[in-house]
């Protein structure tokens, strides 16, 4: 639903199509007072805004998005509620628990806790985001070495309890979805920039 | 005195410096990987590069002494050069997890390599597949390791472990163990403290937490009485715990000092508590019910002088035998020497060319001296007498000659040590007279150490300039501790001897200046401290009124060195502290530390306060840890006893003594370190006593009996067994002498 505004000359001049609006001189005493009430109270000003309503009305041709069972579509950039991706092939959670999410943060409402699995590899056990302090400014995003935090475009985060806004399984992308493809890939902050495999530098291999 | 010019203007080195020391004090930078202050250098980075107008190429900075008049360049543009290949070497494949390592933020590799630029790999070499070792409470990564051998180093030279060195194979040079397939040390940790990348970890630590995260709190280990420098590092649990503040591990300023294993691992002794005020009522009636308190030297020297100020304005008695027998021995010391401490430090057995150790089982007593004296041994070739019942294969690298008395002789083995080092001293004619009196040949027939053994002491000493007497915390606690100490006296007073006691518990030489103590007895009733009583408060096990362990307090403690030492809060106590008690009892003060300034000065303390003191090293290594306590003059007014007809220990004798890493109550809570609780004994040992090894054991004390295993120990020989005593924290056979006849016996069957 592309809408293109027409306005293109935003400068009041003759050929743009803004104008001056005509405002009338304010009423300086009680009797301007009452005549300007008197006026506006039993012209038929009131008929017709009541006229446009019944109008359109009748023609059944409504355009008043029907929230929350449908939603307007959202830009492909918008900073919502955080998303934890996993890695496409192996399902894995992307996040590596290096923290630079919790150090950048800069309404300290991110924080994570790390240990040593069983193969010797850094795992993320517990991670959390207090959406209730969270101001959506997308550093995590971006600081992110693995693209595994990401912004989605879930806005609504309204909830009877503040503990619900911190939950990992919420954020992280559920495994049947995954295997689904629907996993979308983030453009926004911290993504891959269009182009960039050309300024990776190239190891010197001489085997 | 040399002079010389860097980058040309005038610096001048004192003799045995090298250049890179004198730049540093002159305040000139030049980058290193592998240079550590406390070894001889490793010379493998190769970044501190000089050039000079003597000599051709580049030299080596940090192992190379300046001459009068050189002149030196650090920073032309061939150095520059020069460093900044060094560093695409070192780059080489060093795998790119930084975003997982911990040593990411605080890493010398992470650091030099944004210093120089390198911002791409510049060579090639074929990747191997390297596997990460797991050694216990150390795990090693090769593919991180740049193998700049500070590790290595300070094994050998600081610790005397020797355990790990470099296997050269080029390319695939590694850390390994040495002589081993597993690691064998003491698992002191120093090698992860040095490690200037993430090869090395602790394996509790490793992926827990990034450096950044960690709040560093100064404070002083409160594992034995060496009182060494640490760092708490704090950080909050994850929210499933609580998010509660928790020491994740303890660091040390490695550059200037040591730490062992204890104070490295055993960090998690804290205790947690609430305000019950009827508890605290019930601890408050049974101080004024029974009118004393028994308290362990795991105590501040501000708790110490409240209770010290109970006694004086309620007239509370105060018990603690370990801490009275170290008073009474110092006492008897002064009585002879004129001072009220010995003159001797842990830096000063460092600096030494010649050490006795007398009476006492260091390398686990106290391990801080163990260090020192390999540093000695290493480094000034030290000899190192170590005069002793039973050997100690820890310190079987760097001993020259073992002097084995029989056990309970000590009174005698002091005699003839004293008179073997006064030799050519200008002592009194009575003193002479008393020495020249000596049943030599009974002494030494019952000590069983021959007249040549001290001939060899003799010998040795005569060609040493800086001299090291150690007294173990045998001697303390022994029959004849008075006159014993009175021999030792006349040692650092006569001769330029140096003498340290090695204290046996934390702030006994603390408690022992501040508090007038009482003789215990065995049904004495009191009220525990830190200690067994009738009521008990603490933060041991299962006391009644909980008070915070020592990482969650403020204070100081006197360490062997005489120095007082502050202490920090790592994690906030919740609970009451004594000082809370002592309000009760009349004794009030808003903080606890309020009392730093008042402890007595004519014990030597300063009267500085507690906010005054600092608690670090400077740049170049300077102690800014609190002060030393002013040597006060007291009255020499003792005199020597006649040496009494020497003990015999015959039949089962055991000694009390930890195993390494191990100390007090404290560190048997520890989780990391290992809690080894054997009776460990010699195969002559087990055939005197009728077991063998796997056996479970009673062992009847004078005082009382405990359960054991018994392990038979191939390495140990002789008919004394060992038995450690850190896990019994109420046990008041600590404060006996540490050899003792036991009856053993075997329980149930065969285990």
């Amino acid at each position: 639903m592309h809408h293109e505004e027409p306005f293109k000359d935003r400068n009041v001049s003759e050929q743009s199509a803004y104008y001056f609006v005509d405002i009338e001189a304010y009423p300086e005493n009680g009797w301007d007072k009452f005549k300007q009430v008197a006026r506006r109270t039993f012209s038929g000003e009131l008929f017709v805004g009541l006229w446009v309503v019944l109008r359109e009305m009748i023609k059944f041709d409504i355009h008043t998005v029907q929230y929350p069972k449908e939603k307007l579509p959202i830009g492909p950039r918008y900073r919502a509620v955080h998303k934890l991706l996993r890695l496409w092939e192996s399902g894995y959670e992307r996040c590596i628990g290096c923290g630079l999410c919790e150090k950048i943060c800069i309404s300290d409402c991110i924080r994570m806790d790390t240990r040593i699995d069983e193969n010797s590899r850094k795992e993320v056990t517990e991670y959390s985001i207090n959406l209730g302090r969270c101001i959506f400014c997308g550093y995590c995003a971006e600081v992110c070495p693995e693209l595994a935090i990401v912004h989605g475009p879930r806005f609504e985060n309204a909830s009877e309890q503040r503990a619900h806004f911190v939950i990992k399984d919420d954020m992280l992308t559920p495994l049947d979805l995954l295997k689904a493809g629907e996993q979308a890939e983030y453009p926004g902050f911290g993504a891959v920039i269009p182009g960039s495999d050309a300024s990776v530098k190239k190891t010197p291999l001489a085997y | 005195m040399i002079n010389f010019t860097i980058n040309g203007q005038p610096v001048t080195a004192q003799k045995g410096e090298t250049i890179l020391q004198a730049a540093r004090k002159a305040g000139f930078y030049i980058p290193t990987m592998c240079y550590l202050e406390k070894t001889t250098p490793c010379a493998s980075c190769r970044l501190c590069v000089v050039e000079t107008d003597k000599t051709d190429g580049f030299i080596l900075s940090c192992q190379t002494p300046p001459t009068e008049g050189l002149s030196v360049t650090i920073d032309s543009e061939n150095l520059k050069a020069e460093r900044t290949n060094i560093m695409r070497l070192y780059d080489v494949n060093h795998p790119l997890e930084c975003g997982v390592c911990d040593k990411s933020g605080a890493c010398d590799l992470q650091n030099k390599t944004l210093e120089f630029g390198v911002s791409a790999q510049h060579f090639s070499a074929k990747e191997q597949h390297r596997t990460i070792e797991h050694w216990g409470l150390i795990n090693y990564d090769p593919s991180l390791c740049i193998l700049c051998e500070k590790c290595v180093h300070v094994c050998n030279e600081i610790i005397g472990d020797d355990a790990i060195e470099l296997q050269f194979g080029g390319y695939k040079s590694s850390v390994v163990p040495k002589n081993s397939e597993k690691l064998d040390c003491t698992f002191c940790g120093e090698c992860i403290a040095v490690c200037p990348v993430g090869a090395l970890v602790s394996s509790d630590f490793q992926y827990s937490a990034n450096a950044w995260e960690l709040t560093q709190i100064p404070a002083t280990c409160a594992h034995c009485s060496a009182g060494c420098s640490l760092v708490y590092e704090v950080r909050h649990t994850s929210n499933a715990l609580g998010a509660k503040p928790k020491i994740y591990r303890v660091t040390n300023d490695f550059e200037h000092a040591t730490l062992c294993g204890a104070g490295r691992f055993g960090f998690d002794f804290g205790s947690e508590g609430a305000k019950d005020e009827a508890e605290l009522a019930r601890a408050v009636d049974a101080i004024q019910e029974h009118k004393a308190i028994r308290f362990s030297s795991l105590i501040t020297n501000e708790e110490a002088y409240i209770l010290q100020k109970l006694k004086e304005s309620a007239g509370i008695k105060l018990y603690n035998e370990e801490a009275r027998a170290y008073q009474d021995f110092m006492k008897a010391y002064g009585s002879i020497s004129g001072k009220k401490s010995t003159g001797g430090s842990i830096d000063a057995v460092a600096k030494s060319d010649g050490v006795i150790v007398f009476g006492g089982r260091i390398a686990t007593d106290n391990p801080a001296l163990r260090y020192a004296m390999t540093t000695a041994a290493r480094h000034n070739g030290a000899k190192v007498v170590y005069m002793h019942p039973l050997e100690d294969a820890l310190l079987q690298n760097v001993v020259t000659q073992y002097v084995k008395y029989e056990v309970g002789t000590e009174e005698g083995v002091a005699a003839m040590l004293a008179k073997t080092l006064l030799k050519e001293a200008d002592v009194s004619e009575e003193t002479r007279r008393y020495f020249d009196d000596l049943d030599e040949g009974y002494l030494c027939a019952e000590s069983n150490v021959g007249d040549e053994e001290f001939e060899r002491i003799s010998k040795t000493f005569a060609r040493t300039k800086r001299k090291t007497l150690i007294i173990g915390s045998d001697l303390l606690s022994h029959g004849r501790a008075q006159n014993i100490a009175r021999l030792c006296a006349m040692i650092e007073a006569y001769t330029d001897f140096s003498v340290v006691v090695a204290a046996p518990s934390v702030n006994t030489v603390g408690v022992s200046l501040i508090c007038d103590l009482d003789a215990d007895g065995a049904n004495v009733k009191a009220v525990g401290y830190n200690a067994h009583g009738v009521y008990t408060m603490g933060s041991f096990g299962n006391v009644q009124l909980r008070l915070p362990a020592l990482n969650s307090q403020e204070g100081t403690f006197v360490s062997i060195n005489h120095q007082v030492l502050p202490t920090n809060v790592a994690v906030a106590f919740e609970g009451y502290t004594l000082n809370d008690v002592a309000s009760r009892l009349g004794v009030s003060s808003a903080n606890t530390i309020d009392y730093t300034a008042q402890l007595p000065v004519s014990s030597g303390f300063s009267g500085s306060e507690f906010d005054a003191l600092g608690n670090f090293y400077g740049p170049l290594g300077e102690d800014r840890r609190g002060y030393v306590l002013e040597n006060v003059d007291v009255e020499a007014d003792g005199e020597l006893e006649e040496v009494e007809d020497l003990p015999e220990f015959n039949g089962t004798v055991v000694y009390r003594c930890n195993p390494v890493n191990q100390f007090n109550a404290y560190t048997a809570q520890s989780r990391q370190l290992e809690k080894d609780t054997a009776l460990r004994g010699s195969a002559q040992f087990a055939a005197a006593a009728k077991i063998a090894n796997g056996d479970k054991i009673r062992v009847e004390f004078g005082s009382g009996s405990e359960e054991r295993m018994f392990v038979l120990d191939g390495e140990m020989k002789g008919t004394v067994a060992l038995v450690p005593s850190y896990d019994g924290a109420y046990g008041a056979a600590n404060d006996r002498y540490r050899f003792e006849k036991v009856k053993i016996s075997r329980v149930g069957s065969e285990v």
